[in-house]
């Protein structure tokens, strides 16, 4: 009986407190950077990027895009455990839903600092425009972030009510509220969340892939006038790139946190089985970016011909070969090949780095190289790298959500009280 | 004669470019001069001429001597008789010649302008009517009025600035017209343009006419000329081709804006609502003719003093001077056919400058009209036609 197991000690955050002060010292001087960054933005307007009108999205569009993909693919591996019930998934659910709501909240951060007029974040609310997709994706990414929110809360609830129940004061009216004063910790209530929670899966599903990401994948591949773009594959391959990105941090985080909150060891069946999925979306990535570029290509197009170009051997192939192929593809590859490796905490960490680091490639890679050729011969060929502005607001966003995502694995009972999987 | 602001006696620089041609003439002139004679001078502008160009006695270099009197004539023979050219008005002639002697006088300084429009305000209104009382009324809103404004406000024809009335004109000028439609200025147009390939030879006047025209700041460039060559030496074209925004029927900056702050006008024109812009470039992104520009707040402050304080009313919104993060800066901006010059009748900027006249504006719905004829021709094109985007901006091959 779940109720009655004897991991009740409800004790999150660093087990290392000298660790903790490293962390928060590591993530403060980020958000101070971002700060300083911010501020720049802010007082310079954007004229602190190295933006231009042929060259309009950046750094910040590819990091919002990232991120996006981040969190549609750390929900679509919650759905493992909590839709499609794969079994001994249930010890990530909760981290994955959290890192999947942070990395929402840090995309949003990046499209607002992207805004040329900031004050007007919220105009997408009050005025709208049926065939733009952005229009359609603002909307779906507050959709979704409402069904991620309810799906931590029903996955979450039994023990914000157990931990309610055995502190006093503040703290149990802390946990009280965040379990919507629902403290019953019966077997029926833990039917019942698990009911909702399958239920908010079931349409959280179609919408992070055709919408929230699959849409963000339409925003780009609407653009005929970019043809690098401009194709039907280029959405799917969104996906499965949000997908590998989602996997990967998805399984950081699980090592991470086992390890240095939880202080325990890590379940080798279960990282096992994150490495296979891994393995499995690598590939399908890898096939697909083949034919999208084969299909380009084989058209002759010299505008697609002429951005591959540019993509491969151009100033900046170097993202390409090294951070797209090398960190997103075949260095993990190689680690993930050993059946002794994937079982490896250590190992895996790398693997997982080596990927979440190399799709910030992939997505500049999609951002930067179609906006170089210019949209008529005769009009001036585009060029751009990131300020310093630009990576410093960035990194601070970035601070931002580790910050908020540590704050939250600090107080939240993120891993199940009672154990994980299947009680 | 008065003399040009700022134009001080040890100047030298109102000495005319010296042209070969004239400057034979001015060898000339020196070479014939009778020897010890004087030039009498001719005004104080030629005087300073003089100063400054040590020895060439009184003569204006490079510019023939014709007798001043021989002009004045010349320009008397010209001039039409008052009273025959207004016989073949309706309007009373005795009334026509006595205003306007009176108005030589008001620009000589003997009678004041207040004078003059008290005295024949009520006599135009008898003899004009309702179009007296609609004309606009010189005075108002205009920062340099000859007339009080106790005066203007007196007079029978006050009904608006210059401006307002001849916006308002040209649209009731429009509807007075019916099936006929079209000409500039009739209200019921769909703009478009025809740009003559042929006729461009590239001088980039366009480009330079909607800049300060429309005032645009470092980096946004309504109009560009796309030059391009093709072939190798010695069989080698270059082909020019003016690019301002195609206000296409399918404007693909319309469909992806996700706060519907761009779209189509009844006129043809795509329009941009600088208020409701926020700034995020997805049309910038999506335009497949590179026609939109950001506004990153980039200033001619070094190379112009006060060269935010005045902005062009674009889309019919004046905006004051250009301020810090005051729209349009970081809004999107693209050329608007010169709507605001359009309201009033008038070309746009690079149509009205271009010196072959290569560009021609129009209205494509009257198919009388120049432009729907060349749109027609067997010439014409659109660029990227295969984008459906369907341009109302035409070129001839």
């Amino acid at each position: 009986m779940a109720t009655q197991h004897t991991r009740f000690d409800f004790d999150p955050g660093f087990e290392d407190g000298r660790l903790r002060v490293a962390w928060y010292a590591f993530v403060a001087a980020l958000v101070a950077v971002g700060a300083y960054a911010t501020y720049l933005r802010i007082t310079g307007g954007m004229a602190s990027t190295n933006l231009t009108s042929i060259v309009p999205w950046g750094a910040w569009v590819a990091f919002y895009i990232y991120f996006v993909g981040l969190s549609a693919g750390a929900f679509l591996v919650s759905t493992m455990a909590n839709v499609f019930e794969v079994e001994g998934m249930h010890r990530i659910d909760r981290d994955a839903l959290f890192a999947a709501i942070i990395s929402m909240a840090v995309a949003l951060l990046f499209v607002w600092i992207d805004l040329g007029r900031m004050d007007r974040m919220y105009f997408p609310f009050i005025w709208r425009q049926l065939t733009s997709a952005l229009s359609w994706e603002v909307h779906a990414y507050v959709a979704y972030i409402a069904i991620l929110v309810t799906e931590l809360y029903f996955s979450m609830r039994i023990d914000l009510a157990r931990v309610a129940d055995r502190t006093s004061g503040l703290k149990e009216r802390f946990y009280a509220t965040l379990a919507l004063g629902r403290l019953d910790t019966s077997e029926a209530s833990r039917a019942f969340d698990r009911r909702w929670l399958k239920r908010a899966g079931v349409v959280g599903i179609p919408l992070a892939i055709f919408m929230v990401h699959g849409g963000t994948g339409v925003l780009f591949a609407v653009s005929k006038a970019r043809p690098y773009w401009n194709s039907g594959l280029f959405p799917v391959i969104f996906v499965i790139s949000a997908l590998l990105s989602g996997t990967a941090l998805v399984m950081l985080i699980y090592v991470l946190r086992t390890r240095l909150f939880d202080g325990e060891a890590v379940d080798p069946d279960l990282l096992d089985r994150l490495a296979q999925l891994l393995i499995g979306f690598i590939v399908v990535d890898a096939a697909l970016t083949a034919i999208e570029t084969f299909i380009a290509i084989a058209s002759l197009h010299p505008h697609e011909i002429e951005t591959w170009n540019v993509i491969m051997y151009g100033p900046m192939s170097w993202s390409f070969w090294w951070f797209m192929v090398g960190f997103s593809w075949v260095f993990p590859m190689v680690l993930l090949s050993k059946r002794s490796w994937r079982r490896t905490p250590g190992v895996m960490v790398i693997a997982g780095l080596s990927v979440v680091i190399g799709i910030i490639a992939v997505r500049f890679n999609i951002v930067v190289p179609a906006q170089v050729m210019p949209v008529m011969e005769g009009l001036p060929h585009g060029s751009y790298f990131p300020t310093l502005v630009e990576w410093g607001t960035s990194v601070g966003m970035i601070g931002v959500g580790l910050l908020l995502y540590t704050l939250g694995a600090e107080t939240l009972p993120l891993t199940p009280l009672s154990g994980g999987d299947h009680e | 004669m008065g003399r040009i602001p700022g134009d001080g006696p040890d100047q030298t620089v109102l000495v005319p470019p010296f042209p070969p041609v004239s400057a034979y003439v001015y060898v000339y002139e020196r070479q014939n001069r009778p020897a010890g004679s004087t030039v009498r001078r001719r005004d104080e502008r030629s005087r300073v001429v003089a100063m400054s160009t040590a020895d060439d006695g009184d003569v204006f270099p490079g510019v023939p001597d014709v007798g001043k009197a021989d002009l004045d004539a010349m320009v008397e023979d010209e001039r039409p008789d008052p009273r025959e050219e207004l016989a073949d008005v309706e309007a009373d002639t005795d009334l026509g010649v006595a205003m306007a002697e009176d108005a030589k006088r008001v620009a000589r300084g003997e009678i004041t302008g207040d004078e003059y429009w008290e005295k024949y305000d009520e006599a135009a209104a008898d003899e004009f009517g309702e179009a007296y009382r609609e004309t606009p009324n010189p005075a108002v809103d205009a920062g340099d009025q000859t007339v009080s404004t106790e005066t203007a406000e007196s007079l029978s024809c006050a009904v608006g600035s210059m401006d307002t009335v001849s916006t308002e004109s040209a649209q009731v000028d429009g509807e007075g017209r019916g099936d006929a439609g079209g000409g500039i200025g009739a209200g019921d147009e769909t703009w478009g343009m025809v740009i003559d390939l042929q006729k461009c030879v590239g001088c980039d006047s366009c480009t330079v006419a909607c800049k300060s025209e429309n005032r645009t700041p470092p980096g946004v460039s309504y109009n560009v000329v796309m030059e391009e060559e093709h072939g190798e030496f010695p069989n080698v074209t270059r082909t020019n081709v003016p690019r301002p925004c195609m206000q296409c029927d399918n404007p693909p900056c319309v469909q992806v804006c996700p706060v519907s702050a761009t779209y189509k006008m009844d006129d043809g024109v795509v329009n941009i609502d600088y208020d409701r812009c926020i700034g995020c470039r997805y049309c910038n992104i999506a335009c497949p003719y590179g026609a939109r520009y950001f506004d990153f707040g980039e200033n001619y402050d070094d190379e112009v003093d006060g060269a935010g304080e005045v902005t062009s009313p674009e889309y019919g919104v004046d905006r004051g001077p250009r301020e810090e993060g005051e729209s349009p800066i970081g809004n999107i901006r693209k050329c608007s056919f010169c709507t605001h010059r359009l309201e009033r009748g008038e070309e746009p900027a690079c149509v009205e400058t271009c010196i072959g006249d290569a560009r021609n504006m129009g209205d494509l719905d009257n198919p009388e009209s120049e432009v729907a004829k060349m749109a027609d021709s067997s010439r014409a094109f659109q660029l990227k036609e295969d984008e459906g985007t369907d341009p109302n901006v035409y070129y001839l091959k």
